[in-house]
Parts: C-alpha cells; sequence; structure tokens
C-alpha cells in the first residue's frame, strides 16, 4: 500500500468518524482540519420548510395521485402501452422464425423431394403415403396416370393418334407389423376384388423369424387412382416407383396390319371363286392358310396391347415394419429417432442463434452506447 | 444537519423511505441547484418518480438510497440542462438560512469561507460534496450514482476535500 493510498484511507475514516461523532478529533492536524471541513459542509445542508415536507408527506400518503386532466389519450392507450413491448417481442421472434424459415427452407424441399421420388426414409413414409391418400388437385402434375406424364416411347410414337395406349406399372411397398401381416394380405387382395380388378400372383410369409408378401395385381385403369389411395391406406408406404410406356405405335401397326390382312383375305376369296385351274385354287388356299395365320397372330396381338394398357400391372411387396424387428430393434431405432430430433432441435437453435447473437448484441451496444450519451449528456452541465 | 443511519431494509414501504430521506434527498438537490423553490419542485418531482418506479428498483445493483439519489441526481441535471444554470453552478452558494442568533461568530466566519471556496470547484466536485455531505451518502452509494469504482468514489472525495481544504486557506 502506497503512502498516497494509506492517506487517503485514513482521511476517508477520519472524515466518517467526525460525521459519526460530530466532532473533530483526529491527532493529526491534516486529518483534523478535514474532519472540521467535513462538519462544515454537513452542517452547511440546506434544510427543508416544514410546510414542504407536510405536502410532500402528505402526497406520498395518497399515492402521488394526479389531479384529474381531461383524457385526451384515445381509448385502449394503456391496453396499447402494455402490450408495446409484447408486441415487439413477438414481432422479433417472427422475423426471425421467417428467416429461419426462409434461410432452412433447403433441407425441407429435399426432404419432400425424396419422398417424391419413393425414398426409403422414414420421413418420407409418411409424406408418401400421404400423397398417395389425399391427391390434391396441384398434384395432377405428378400423378403417374394423367396425360401429361405419359412417358414418350423411344421407337416412335404414333403421333396425331387421339387415345394413347399406355402401359402402366405401378410398385409399392408398404411397412406392416408381423402381427398384421395375414390381415393386410387380405386386404390387398381385397382392394384389387372390390376395383375390378384381380391377383395374378401373390406369396405371403408371417412366420415368427419375419414377415413378407409380394402381390401383383391387375387393376383396371379407370379405378388405378382409388385403388392405390386404398392400397396407400393398409400400411405406412415405405417406397413407391411407377413407370409408363407408350405402346400407341404398336397397337396402330397392328390393328393397320389386321385391316390389311383382311383385305387381303377377301380379295383372296373372290380370286378363289374366280380361279379356273386346280394349281391356282392350291395356291390361292395355301396363302389364305398364311393370310389366315396373320389374322390371328394380329387378333393375338392387339388382344394383349388391349389387356396391357386397359389394366395397370401394381405389385404390392409388403416388407416388416421398422420399429417391429425385435427388442434390440426397437431400442436402437427408440436411439436413433432421439438422435434425429436432437439434432434437428440443435439445427433450429443454431439457425436461431445464429441471428439472434449478432442482432442481440447489436442491440446491447446500442443500448450501451445511448446510455452513455445520454449521461454523458446529461452530465455536461456539471462540467 | 441531522444524520440518519443509512442502513435500510429492502422491503420498507416507500413511506418509510420517505421520511428516512427526504430532508437528505432536498437538502442534495438544493445544493446542486442553489434555488430553494427550484429544489421544492425537483425534490417533489424525484419522489414521485421514485414512487412510479418502484418495481424497477433491484436490490442487488445497491440500496434504496444510491437509487433514489441517483434519480434525484437525474432529475436535478436535467432541471439544470433545462434552465441553463451552469454559470449557477459556479457562482458563490446561496445563503439557504440565515444564520441563528446565537451562532459563533467564528463559525460564521468559517461558513462563510467555505461557500466562497466552493466557488473554485467544478460541477462534478460540488456534486461529489453534495452527495456526501448534503445527501449523507456512503463512499459505496456514491460510487452507485456516479457509476464508478468505491476506491475511486473515495479517492475523488479526498482529492475534492483536500482541493476545498486549500482554497479555503487562500
Amino acid at each position: 500500500m502506497s503512502d498516497d493510498t494509506a492517506t487517503i484511507e485514513r482521511d476517508l475514516e477520519a472524515i466518517e468518524t467526525a460525521l459519526g461523532s460530530g466532532s473533530a478529533t483526529h491527532a493529526d492536524p491534516a486529518s483534523r482540519a478535514l474532519q472540521e471541513l467535513a462538519l462544515t459542509l454537513a452542517a452547511d445542508a440546506p434544510a427543508p420548510r416544514p410546510e414542504l415536507a407536510e405536502q410532500l408527506g402528505r402526497r406520498v400518503e395518497e399515492g402521488f395521485q394526479r389531479p384529474a386532466k381531461p383524457n385526451r389519450r384515445a381509448p385502449f392507450a394503456d391496453l396499447r402501452e402494455a402490450f408495446a413491448p409484447l408486441a415487439g417481442v413477438a414481432a422479433t421472434i417472427l422475423v426471425i422464425v421467417g428467416l429461419v424459415v426462409v434461410l432452412g427452407g433447403g433441407s425441407g424441399s429435399d426432404d419432400s423431394a425424396d419422398s417424391a421420388g419413393g425414398g426409403g426414409g422414414g420421413g418420407s413414409e409418411a409424406a408418401s403415403g400421404k400423397a398417395l391418400r389425399s391427391p390434391a388437385p396441384a398434384d395432377q402434375s405428378r400423378d403417374p396416370f394423367s396425360e401429361q406424364s405419359a412417358p414418350r416411347s423411344g421407337s416412335g410414337f404414333a403421333p396425331g393418334q387421339p387415345n394413347r395406349r399406355i402401359e402402366r406399372t405401378f410398385s409399392m411397398e408398404l411397412g406392416v407389423p408381423v402381427k398384421e401381416m395375414a390381415r393386410v394380405a387380405d386386404q390387398v387382395n381385397a382392394v384389387a376384388y372390390r376395383h375390378g380388378g384381380f391377383v395374378l400372383s401373390s406369396s405371403v410369409d408371417s412366420g415368427e423369424g419375419g414377415g413378407s408378401g409380394d402381390f401383383s395385381l391387375r387393376i383396371p385403369v379407370d379405378q388405378l387412382r382409388p385403388a392405390l389411395r386404398d392400397l396407400a391406406e393398409l400400411a405406412p408406404v415405405k417406397n413407391q416407383s411407377q413407370t409408363g410406356r407408350d405402346v400407341t405405335r404398336q397397337h396402330v401397326t397392328a390393328k393397320d396390319r389386321l385391316e390389311a390382312a383382311r383385305a387381303e383375305r377377301r380379295s383372296l376369296l373372290r380370286r378363289l371363286e374366280a380361279a379356273t385351274t386346280d394349281a391356282e385354287a392350291e395356291a390361292i388356299r395355301r396363302r389364305l392358310d398364311i393370310v389366315g395365320g396373320e389374322i390371328n397372330g394380329l387378333r393375338s396381338q392387339l388382344r394383349d396391347l388391349r389387356l396391357r394398357t386397359s389394366y395397370a400391372v401394381v405389385d404390392v411387396t409388403l416388407t416388416q415394419a421398422k420399429k417391429d424387428r425385435g427388442s434390440l430393434g426397437s431400442f436402437g431405432d427408440a436411439f436413433d429417432d432421439a438422435g434425429k430430433l436432437l439434432a434437428g432441435f440443435a439445427g433450429v437453435t443454431i439457425r436461431v442463434l445464429a441471428l439472434a447473437l449478432p442482432l442481440g448484441l447489436i442491440g446491447l451496444l446500442g443500448w450501451l452506447a445511448s446510455r452513455s450519451l445520454r449521461r454523458r449528456r446529461r452530465e455536461s452541465v456539471l462540467a | 444537519m441531522e444524520r440518519i443511519p443509512v442502513a435500510t431494509a429492502d422491503t420498507e414501504t416507500f413511506a418509510a423511505l420517505y421520511e428516512r430521506t427526504f430532508p437528505r434527498v432536498y437538502a442534495y438537490v438544493a445544493s446542486l441547484l442553489r434555488d430553494r423553490a427550484a429544489a421544492e419542485d425537483v425534490t417533489a418531482q424525484t419522489f414521485e418518480r421514485a414512487y412510479r418506479k418502484q418495481a424497477s428498483y433491484r436490490p442487488r445493483r445497491g440500496s434504496r438510497e444510491a437509487w433514489l439519489f441517483g434519480i434525484a441526481r437525474n432529475a436535478a441535471l436535467d432541471e439544470l440542462r433545462r434552465r441553463k444554470r451552469r454559470a449557477r453552478l459556479e457562482t458563490e452558494p446561496v445563503d439557504d438560512a440565515a444564520p441563528a442568533a446565537d451562532e459563533a461568530v467564528e463559525l460564521a466566519l468559517q461558513r462563510e469561507t467555505v461557500r466562497a471556496a466552493l466557488g473554485a470547484l467544478d460541477g462534478r466536485e460540488r456534486d461529489l460534496l453534495a452527495l456526501k455531505f448534503s445527501g449523507g451518502l456512503s463512499n459505496a452509494e456514491i460510487a452507485r450514482v456516479l457509476g464508478v469504482s468505491e476506491t475511486a468514489a473515495g479517492t475523488r472525495l479526498h482529492r475534492t476535500l483536500t482541493k476545498l481544504r486549500k482554497a479555503c486557506d487562500e
């Protein structure tokens, strides 16, 4: 401790002693002089008028009631004042949340893109199922069975044909608990029959070691959308895909060839009637046999094409639901889910903090600066 | 002037706080403003503001007295700025009360000397002395009001008193 500091402390203590006792008695003359000065200053403090003390005391007792003034404030002004800070906080939060949504929107759209593409993630399951269950009008562009989504045939597409012939194939994977496997399998069959279709093949395994099922359904094209919606309601959709192939050209070609073959047969029959020699008649009969075979082949081809374009192929696969895979799996799944949840929260928190911290820091600095400025301005009168 | 103990409970009523501090708040404001009428107005204003802002008081930020004198100081400085009394601060203090007839001549002379010497101090120094000797605040409370450390407040006080003593001697 330096001498100056010791002197200051001694003098300050002496001043406090003098103020407490009301007398200057310090042994050191310098300290005693300061004691006397302090006592003089304290004794010279202005005293208030007793009337002021009485008057102000009354006001304190009355709680400083303000004299009634004509209320020129707008109605609900007090309410507005009370809610103004809340409104400010709410607006700030809205702005931050809005920015987070805008800045963090990329990952969300990625998720939806996955589900549209039939991704196998847990998050996309519900989205896929939902999309199937409630196809909105705006979703038409993604409808695999609409005219817009009809695929182009790579080997010619028969332009100008009003009625396109499209082969449609749809595959769907449903996550089903083992206990539900048999019931869902029955319902898959029922859905096919209910919509006028049939089951081409099916296999179901609902043993204790695991469960699975495969179905190949044929559903009339005009019933495809409701049938798919019903199938999607049986269990969460884990995966889905669809393909389409334009076979209009094959259909038109086969039809034209059939017409031509029929015309040739009619012509051959007329020539046979007019044949004059046995050899000529025999040659025409041989040709008629060939043309007849062609006609039968083309009819079969057309029938097959008609069948393939009137009925869509719907392959349904039943797999064991993820959360149903034994106790250890469920525990791991729980960990996975918890991890994902925490990561999601952390992501949102980081985004919010990334905005809120700089804004808060700027606000704090501004507040400190304005406070300091106000203090300096106020104290400038003392300079 | 009678000095009242500064120790106070945070739970005391506003009326009790008023009773305890009114004379000292007035003395401080009057020392700063050097105008009896203005001092009365500002003192009343101080207590009214304090009454309405009771909820803003935080015990961890200092005693209620420090908080109250902070309000008084701001009100007084605002009044000074409004009325541009800077010049008044530098003038000789107004005799607030005439010396009593039986007051010793020596004491009266001493007061006059000190009042004259106060003119040698600047506004900040006079403010500091007013907080200490008119307001009766402790050094810790003065530090809280001025926004400085307690050590700095003590050092400033000692320096100001030493300066005043020298001015009295000259």
